[in-house]
């Protein structure tokens, strides 16, 4: 093939690819019409995540100085791990007699881990910010996103809610990770569009409660 | 009745007005979707998807881009999404489903079709949504640019290296 088929080829692409069927238009829009229209007369709209930002911050703090005093106060004598995955690992390889200290201790790695999730999501910036610190957040996440990877293969993610949980802020981590590579005003959207629509903030809440009270 | 008056009649609740707007918007925005998707299917969620969107966040449209600018932004938005959520759930269309949803023009290379489709699927996310816009939706650069959010330079090159590629993938034919 030369310069000019290859040419001709690549004009050819509108009719060669994907080429797309008449689109179903009243179908899609009873659909459309039904859930806007309808819903939007019975259901009250939620309010922006932002508006849960300054709360979710004190509560992430919270959450983090908690968990951080429950581990020092149930071994006087323990390190502080470092980082929360040396604490799964540490946690993953306890000896089979102290089964219950292993499950406060996923517990409390859990918590922290959350917490510290939360943190960052709150505190990244809007699409339209100027002058992002992307490499901090970026590398934040990569951290969160060994602790999520090592949660998910835990005992902690046995609890479906907080497996579905951990499955998305994977991807969330993923795309924040992202911005140190390529970042655009898109992928910050993407990334705000992500927690919205999976309602991570609200779950990621729920879930810190949850684990905070031990159930 | 122009489409500002049309989405302030959206957002009152109007759906002759949403339906007046849809029917404008919906048959681009199901055909963008689609090319990115190569599935009817996922092009119908899409499509419902966008327009659920864009319709409760219209209140945040602020005229600043044209309305189409706006909703094609979402479609690209939700595509990505969603083909990020397969990957992640491992129901990213196989090499082999993407040819066979390919469909081609009679007078079409089946071989050739095949190692096109093949060669647009290897393409990373930004070059292979730009070259779909561009080369086959006949989207402008600054109509891209302004959908991506990124300069109209950046659309250009993110082209041109698609291009590049699909010329390398496409070497086996030559003659």
């Amino acid at each position: 093939m030369d310069e000019k088929r290859l040419d001709e080829v690549l004009s050819g692409l509108p009719r060669s690819f994907n080429d797309p069927p008449p689109p179903p238009l009243d179908e899609m829009w009873t659909v459309i019409e039904d859930k806007h229209f309808n819903a939007a007369t019975s259901t009250p709209r939620r309010s922006g995540s932002r508006s849960l930002a300054p709360w979710l911050a004190a509560a992430a703090t919270l959450v983090i100085g908690i968990g951080i005093g429950r581990y020092l106060a149930g071994d006087p004598g323990a390190s502080i791990p470092e980082t929360s995955s040396q604490a799964i690992a540490t946690a993953a390889s306890a000896p089979n007699g102290i089964q219950s200290e292993v499950v406060d201790a996923y517990r409390d790695e859990t918590t922290q881990y959350l917490g510290q999730a939360a943190a960052l999501l709150i505190s990244l910036p809007e699409a339209g910010a100027p002058d992002l610190s992307d490499a901090r957040f970026a590398g934040k996440a990569s951290d969160l996103l060994v602790t999520t990877r090592l949660l998910m293969d835990s005992p902690a993610a046995q609890d479906p809610k907080l497996r579905g949980l951990l499955e998305d802020l994977e991807l969330v981590l993923v795309q924040i990770a992202r911005l140190r590579v390529e970042r655009n005003k898109s992928d910050l959207d993407l990334i705000h569009q992500t927690v919205e629509q999976g309602d991570v903030m609200s779950r990621l809440n729920s879930a810190v409660v949850t684990n905070q009270s031990g159930e | 009745m122009n489409e500002s008056q049309l989405i302030a009649r959206i957002i009152a609740g109007d759906r002759l007005a949403g339906r007046a707007l849809y029917d404008t918007h919906a048959p681009r925005v199901y055909s963008l979707a689609y090319r990115l998707s190569g599935d009817a299917e996922k092009a119908r969620e899409v499509t419902q998807d966008t327009f659920i969107r864009a319709f409760s966040r219209l209140s945040q449209f602020r005229g600043d881009a044209a309305f189409s600018t706006w909703l094609h932004r979402i479609v690209v938005s939700v595509v990505s999404n969603s083909r990020r959520t397969d990957v992640r759930f491992g129901r990213e269309v196989t090499l082999d489903e993407a040819h066979s949803i390919a469909v081609a023009a009679p007078e079409s290379d089946p071989d050739l079709k095949e190692c096109i489709a093949r060669s647009v699927e290897r393409l990373s996310e930004a070059y292979r949504i730009t070259l779909i816009m561009h080369d086959i939706e006949g989207y402008t650069h600054a109509e891209i640019a302004e959908i991506l959010g990124v300069p109209e330079g950046t659309s250009k090159s993110r082209l041109s290296a698609a291009r590049a590629q699909l010329r390398q993938d496409l070497a086996a034919f030559r003659e």
